[in-house]
């Protein structure tokens, strides 16, 4: 069956999954974005003299996270969790070059 | 750590208090009962005891966690944990109803697969267990049909309704195995895979973790913690029997394990009465101890034909034994205060 003669569903699936690879592709280019920038942050530190490891900031960014999700309404605890793997990533770009 | 909130806190008082810990380097997870919220912190107590918790708003006690198990523990959770599994999360295990897994050792064939998933469910077991891969003691034993297998629990699955429970042996299956079932089974044999165990932490599906022969409660406890630390909180535990100088039975059936860890961990705690006893014939003698012992469930195998099975024929049930089975557990589910679900051909005799 082609895609021009399926079902009304069969159609708006095929849609709804088209939109959700997009959103994927965007979320996997912010992430990439979000990376490349915190390696700047971690030179930026270096320079400054600072610490690349900051726990309390990570804990702030967390609890902005979880209000925006509650906000947003979606699961506060899955966006936590996104999250702290997300801080996981650029802490090891800013580590770079330590 | 556990923090027990008051009641009627606030998220923002949650988020507050959670960033004063996690600013100090640890972690916390929520737990959100109907009485109660439980915050638990993961990660180095001793930092803690600057950070002043008891004077923040919100909080009604601060308890230090005297053993090694943390999200596994009892009072780390606000009530007992139900796993819930299926399409839509209809099947549930850990909760008032009573979980009976039910299927062959191995899946040998479509059709004996078929065959035993409809008369399972008919008798009324909720979900179908079959193993694809088979950990056996001889490497010139049945090894199970691998793939073939996870597509025919899959098939089976989609005629049948059953949710599917099958073991995974190794940390290279686990992305495969868990495209086709819906609790991924850690064997007795791997309980201390712990390269296994991590990686099952990252799969978004249910584990059943069966107790090792030799292993002590608190290390399956441990065992349990490790896929949780790595991010899965849906934990099955099955006690299946240990070993001991006795040679009567297979293994011995662990039943003071049953309460012991009850009291221990919110987590849900299944028997194997079939791998403990090792004959067909302790199977419902070890079932009715186990339920009347607390456990929140039962893992059963069952075959059209035991005698010819190619692996565990001698603690197989036949398809009636299981259906009598079914119905000796009626009273001690009642005496428990847990329900059973009815077989089929009672519901159709009440219609």
């Amino acid at each position: 069956m082609s895609a021009a003669d399926a079902p009304p569903a069969g159609g708006r699936l095929q849609a709804l999954r088209g939109r959700i690879e997009q959103i994927d592709r965007e979320l996997i280019g912010l992430i990439a974005e979000r990376v490349r920038i915190a390696r700047e942050v971690g030179a930026a530190k270096r320079e400054l003299g600072a610490p690349t490891l900051d726990p309390a900031r990570e804990a702030m960014v967390v609890r902005r996270a979880g209000e925006l999700a509650r906000e947003a309404g979606v699961g506060d605890e899955d966006v936590r969790y996104i999250f702290w793997h997300l801080i996981g990533l650029s802490r090891r770009a800013q580590m770079e070059g330590d | 750590m556990i923090i027990i909130t008051r009641p009627h806190v606030t998220d923002a008082e949650i988020d507050h208090i959670r960033e004063r810990i996690e600013m100090l380097g640890l972690r916390t997870h929520l737990s959100r009962g109907e009485a109660r919220t439980v915050i638990g912190c993961l990660g180095d107590e001793a930092l803690l005891q600057e950070a002043a918790l008891l004077s923040l708003p919100g909080v009604e006690s601060v308890t230090p966690v005297m053993k090694p198990y943390k999200l596994a523990w009892r009072e780390f959770a606000a009530g007992p944990t139900v796993v819930r599994v299926g399409d839509r999360g209809a099947t549930s295990i850990g909760g008032r109803a009573l979980a009976v897994i039910a299927g062959p050792c191995s899946v040998e064939g479509r059709e004996m697969l078929r065959q035993t998933a409809v008369a399972v469910r008919d008798a009324g077991a909720g979900l179908l267990r079959g193993g694809a891969f088979k950990p056996r003691s001889s490497p010139y034993a049945f090894q199970g049909l691998g793939e073939a297998a996870l597509r025919m629990l899959a098939e089976v699955r989609a005629e049948t309704g059953l949710p599917v429970v099958t073991e995974v042996m190794d940390t290279r299956q686990v992305d495969k195995v868990a495209e086709h079932a819906d609790v991924l089974q850690v064997g007795a044999r791997n309980m201390q895979n712990f390269s296994l165990l991590s990686e099952l932490g990252r799969v978004q599906r249910p584990v059943l973790l069966k107790r090792g022969l030799s292993a002590t409660i608190q290390e399956l406890l441990m065992a349990a913690e490790y896929i949780m630390a790595h991010g899965n909180r849906d934990v099955i535990l099955c006690e299946r029997g240990i070993r001991t100088y006795e040679t009567a039975t297979r293994n011995t059936l662990d039943v003071a394990a049953i309460p012991v860890l009850k009291a221990e961990t919110h987590l849900p705690v299944l028997v194997d009465p079939s791998h403990a006893g090792g004959r067909a014939s302790l199977v419902a003698p070890l079932s009715f101890a186990a339920l009347a012992a607390g456990a929140d469930g039962l893992v059963v195998e069952v075959h059209p034909d035991p005698a010819h099975a190619l692996s565990d024929g001698d603690q197989s049930l036949t398809f009636s034994a299981f259906e009598q089975l079914m119905h000796g557990l009626r009273p001690f589910a009642a005496a428990a205060g847990r329900e059973l679900a009815a077989p089929v051909s009672s519901l159709r005799e009440a219609a």
